[in-house]
């Protein structure tokens, strides 16, 4: 009985094997659902299965198996098929634009809105654009690695480099080539690359598995028609299982001469592929190489500057300001970005309370870095109560007594009687000392270990004694 | 009952009629058996093709420089994928490789080999190689896989049953095994199964690679076992118990990493069949391969750096417009090797670029630490106590906790520092990963550097 069923597969086209495979047979049946059945070729098949026969005829008629199918599973099956899109619901009536200028500048500075042109990048633009170009020109497969820290435009110039090559590619300069990208972290798990890089290749879903056979396939036949494949992995460090065996896959498609892959891979750590991968897999990555370095605050004030083209709203040191601030920290475009939107939205309040016209200055960028880049810790041990401030005190002085950072809560104890006899307040006993203790540690001034370690849990200060002594400067304990 | 899909179906049954006639292919049919393409009879099929279509890639390639393209083609056949002619420089291994399966075959019994070696040496290649041996081709059944491309350790018996063509009743692990020892007991070809990856398939008790290297060791087997990995002593390793057995011992073949001579020589064979060898001066040559050597005797790493010179070449070539081809000078050779290895080097560059303030205070404060603190081992809060009293001295804003945190993770994704994690971000681990002089010479800014490297009062003790 196993035979017949086996010889009709060999005729079905390959296309068909998707849907046949992925939600297949034991699906439909499970669903009672047998449209689809009669279509593959199967007259051995039916008098082999009297149980679908007697169910259908109990059930109403082969008519009404159709309407008996449940609504999602023939939904889920277009889903997968790719026969229908996915879509939104829209507003039922567009937003009003407002003709305020600095609500413009906030659009235009938003982290979303990214620039035709990426200033300050032109180097690495032209590097990734000639790597790909050559590659597309020759027909040949090659991996490149790209790194740096985040929010220096990795993602965005290479996006860029391909929409000029794709516009190339559509008035014939170069030939046509196919662009496909996964981001490490949109995918539940490694191997759900395959699927990922399957369904953009034929808008088809199915199991890795089989996705990875038809893969594959494709990469290791050689077709003379074939297309240039670019694919762009981001987050290329999430794809590293301990098996490491999308990675390499991933890597080893592009050194055969029949693939014509491009694999292009970002991440953030400079020295991944010496860190993480595995020899034979550095080995396939090849030494292209490509670093962003983070943004100096000449460059920052230029990305910002360009964006508010022909406005007046915004001070120019002002954004000289935000520029050197962020750059000293961390050169992060990002981070500039949206602090020069937060001034632009407390501008915006001010106009609209005094109904004046506002541009973004000093002032407004000072407090909005001030909101971004302040700690919290300092104002939350100011406006504790008198016996959390003493028992900050005594942690400290135990820290200093000791030496080590870590202390117990015994000796925590016997520096806070000290210090109440010391100021004149009477002692907390032991279990309300732990009540006050466990509030610092939620708040995460302290930390404890957990469990019931009652007079012998250990303490240790989540900020430095330094900034114990100047919260509680102003307050008399001192 | 397993579903197959028409590829492995097809192309496994026409393998299989190919054998049975015994046929010696022809070059008459190309254009048939391309659309089908078993893996293992892909690479020879590729080697006709090659043929076929030579006139069709000069139409196509006279209008770039051609020297590209077909260093190209050397290169990708180098790294182990369509194999043409011979493997320079791997004769040897050939050799031996070759006598070893004849002796088994003229025994009519079976064995197993084991293939250790760095990457890039050319294991893969040369395996092609002998899977395409013309005068094994009628007396062996070919089976190549990958062990990267299974899903589970245990799934390989299903994929060698598939190659092999087998009926298998159930789907079970078990069954595909059952299916596999039962065909090795009946009458058949001579099996060459190729595991490349073989450490892949590792797991706790290593059931299964017990299993598979035990099958050489039936009477009727007729199986060669061929395994292939980069670490030298896997089999002694992984597989300890089949040292009991003599006849189960694996027999073990070892490719080292490419000596300097050899490198000038695969280069210059690869460069020759595209007559760019002019393009190339000895001396250049010769550097090359000796940095290569030096380090890793990775071919792949030699073809890549060759390639990289040919396509600046090629630029300028496109620059100047001249109808010489450039020659590469030593100073590219350089360029390009500093580039590839000298990361300090670079990184130093790197850092007089844009190497944000706050983080060079971060690395001083260790280096304060690490040159002058007592204690070597340095958590992240103590790092932050230093960093502070060091800004506050020099008039410097400096940044809170989280922040600090931060900005330890934004200097480890340089590899500058590794973070050893506990559970809190406070009590980590900063552990420099760079030469501290490597360090000091690299952070270019030289007088603020040194005012605080030398001020120790900033330890607070």
């Amino acid at each position: 009985a196993l035979q017949p069923v086996g010889t009709p597969k060999r005729n079905i086209q390959l296309s068909n094997i998707v849907e046949e495979c992925s939600n297949g047979r034991r699906v439909s049946r499970l669903l009672e659902l047998s449209p689809k059945k009669p279509q593959p070729t199967v007259p051995m098949e039916e008098p082999k299965t009297p149980k679908r026969s007697t169910r259908t005829s109990l059930g109403t008629a082969g008519s009404s198996a159709t309407k008996s199918t449940p609504k999602s599973a023939s939904k889920m099956k277009l889903i997968r098929d790719g026969t229908i899109k996915p879509t939104i619901h829209a507003r039922s009536a567009p937003l009003g634009d407002e003709a305020n200028e600095l609500a413009i500048a906030r659009e235009r500075l938003h982290v979303s809105a990214t620039p035709s042109s990426l200033p300050c990048r032109e180097k690495e633009y032209e590097e990734i654009y000639n790597f790909l170009e050559g590659k597309i020109y020759d027909r040949v497969g090659g991996c490149m690695y790209i790194s740096g820290v985040p929010g220096t435009g990795k993602t965005a110039t290479t996006t860029a480099v391909i929409r000029a090559l794709r516009h190339l590619a559509e008035e014939e300069h170069i030939p046509k080539f196919e662009f496909i990208d996964i981001n490490g972290m949109r995918l539940t798990e490694p191997r759900q690359a395959y699927v990922h890089i399957h369904r953009q290749l034929t808008g088809k879903t199915l199991a890795w598995e089989q996705a990875y056979n038809l893969l594959n396939k494709r990469f290791t036949t050689k077709a003379p028609r074939r297309t240039t494949t670019v694919l762009l992995v981001d987050e290329l460090d999430i794809l590293c299982n301990k098996r490491q065996d999308v990675v390499y896959n991933l890597l080893n498609w592009p050194t055969l001469a029949t693939a014509q892959l491009i694999v292009v891979t970002i991440a953030n750590t400079m020295d991944l592929p010496e860190r993480l991968l595995m020899g034979k897999i550095s080995s396939r990555l090849g030494l292209t190489r490509l670093t962003f370095q983070p943004y100096n605050f000449r460059q920052l004030q230029e990305i910002v500057m360009a964006r508010l083209v022909g406005m007046s709203s915004f001070n120019s040191d002002a954004v000289q300001l935000v520029a050197r601030k962020v750059a000293a920290v961390s050169g992060d475009a990002r981070r500039a970005l949206d602090i020069c939107r937060r001034a632009t939205e407390l501008a915006d309040d001010q106009a609209r309370k005094t109904d004046q016209p506002v541009t973004v200055s000093m002032t407004h960028v000072q407090q909005a870095l001030t909101e971004m880049i302040t700690s919290a810790k300092v104002r939350t041990i100011r406006s504790s109560s008198r016996m959390e401030q003493l028992f900050l005190q005594a942690v400290t002085a135990e820290v200093t007594r000791t030496g080590i950072e870590e202390c117990n809560f015994l000796g925590v104890y016997s520096q806070l009687e000290a210090l109440a006899a010391f100021s004149g307040v009477s002692v907390p006993n032991p279990g309300r000392a732990m009540g006050i203790c466990a509030r610092l540690t939620a708040s995460r001034i302290l930390i404890c270990e957990g469990g019931r370690n009652d007079i012998y849990q250990k303490i240790l200060l989540n900020i430095s004694t330094d900034d114990v002594h100047f919260a509680l400067q102003a307050s008399k304990l001192l | 009952m397993h579903r197959r899909t028409r590829l492995s179906l097809r192309s496994s049954s026409i393998n299989d009629k190919e054998n049975d006639n015994e046929q010696v292919q022809l070059p008459t049919t190309p254009r048939k058996r391309r659309s089908k393409v078993p893996t293992a009879a892909q690479a020879e099929e590729l080697n006709e093709e090659c043929f076929v279509d030579s006139p069709k890639k000069s139409a196509r390639t006279h209008q770039r420089l051609p020297d590209v393209e077909e260093l190209e083609n050397g290169s990708q056949k180098d790294a182990g994928t369509d194999v043409v002619g011979k493997l320079p420089e791997r004769e040897k291994e050939y050799d031996e490789l070759v006598n070893y399966v004849e002796n088994v075959l003229g025994a009519d019994g079976s064995g197993s080999l084991y293939i250790s070696g760095p990457p890039g040496t050319g294991k893969t290649a040369t395996l092609q190689r002998i899977l395409n041996h013309q005068s094994f081709f009628k007396k062996l059944k070919p089976v190549y896989i990958n062990c990267t491309s299974i899903k589970s350790v245990g799934s390989i018996y299903k994929k060698i049953s598939e190659e092999l063509d087998l009926k298998v009743n159930g789907s079970t692990e078990k069954a595909y095994q059952t299916a596999i020892e039962a065909y090795l007991e009946r009458k058949h070809k001579t099996i060459m199964l190729v595991l490349d990856e073989i450490d892949q398939l590792s797991s706790s008790k290593q059931t299964i690679l017990y299993s598979i290297f035990e099958w050489p060791a039936r009477p009727t087997a007729r199986l060669i076992l061929i395994g292939i990995a980069n670490a030298l002593d896997l089999t002694d390793r992984l597989l300890a118990r089949l040292q009991a057995r003599c006849e189960l011992k694996p027999h073990l073949i070892q490719f080292l990493p490419y000596t300097k001579q050899q490198i000038v020589a695969i280069l210059k064979s690869s460069l020759e069949e595209t007559n760019s060898l002019a393009r190339f001066p000895e001396a250049a040559l010769g550097l090359l391969a000796a940095k290569v050597a030096s380090t890793s005797g990775d071919i792949r790493r030699a073809l890549f750096i060759t390639r990289r010179l040919v396509e600046s070449a090629k630029k300028e070539d496109r620059k100047g417009n001249l109808n010489t081809p450039t020659v590469v000078s030593m100073g590219q050779v350089m360029t390009v090797l500093k580039q590839v290895y000298g990361a300090s080097q670079t990184l130093a560059n790197d850092l007089e670029e844009g190497f944000p303030l706050q983080q060079k205070l971060l690395i001083c404060s260790l280096m304060l630490l690490l040159k002058h603190g007592k204690n070597k081992d340095i958590t992240v809060g103590k790092l932050h106590d230093v960093y502070k009293t060091i800004c506050t001295k020099r008039n410097i804003q400096a940044v809170d906790q989280t922040e600090f945190i931060g900005l330890c993770s934004l200097v480890e994704t340089r590899g500058i520092v590794r973070l050893q994690g506990k559970k809190e971000p406070r009590m980590h681990r900063v552990c420099l990963q760079w030469d501290e002089q490597e360090v000091s010479s690299a952070l270019n800014d030289k007088q603020l550097i040194t005012s605080i490297i030398s001020d120790v009062s900033c330890l607070g003790k």
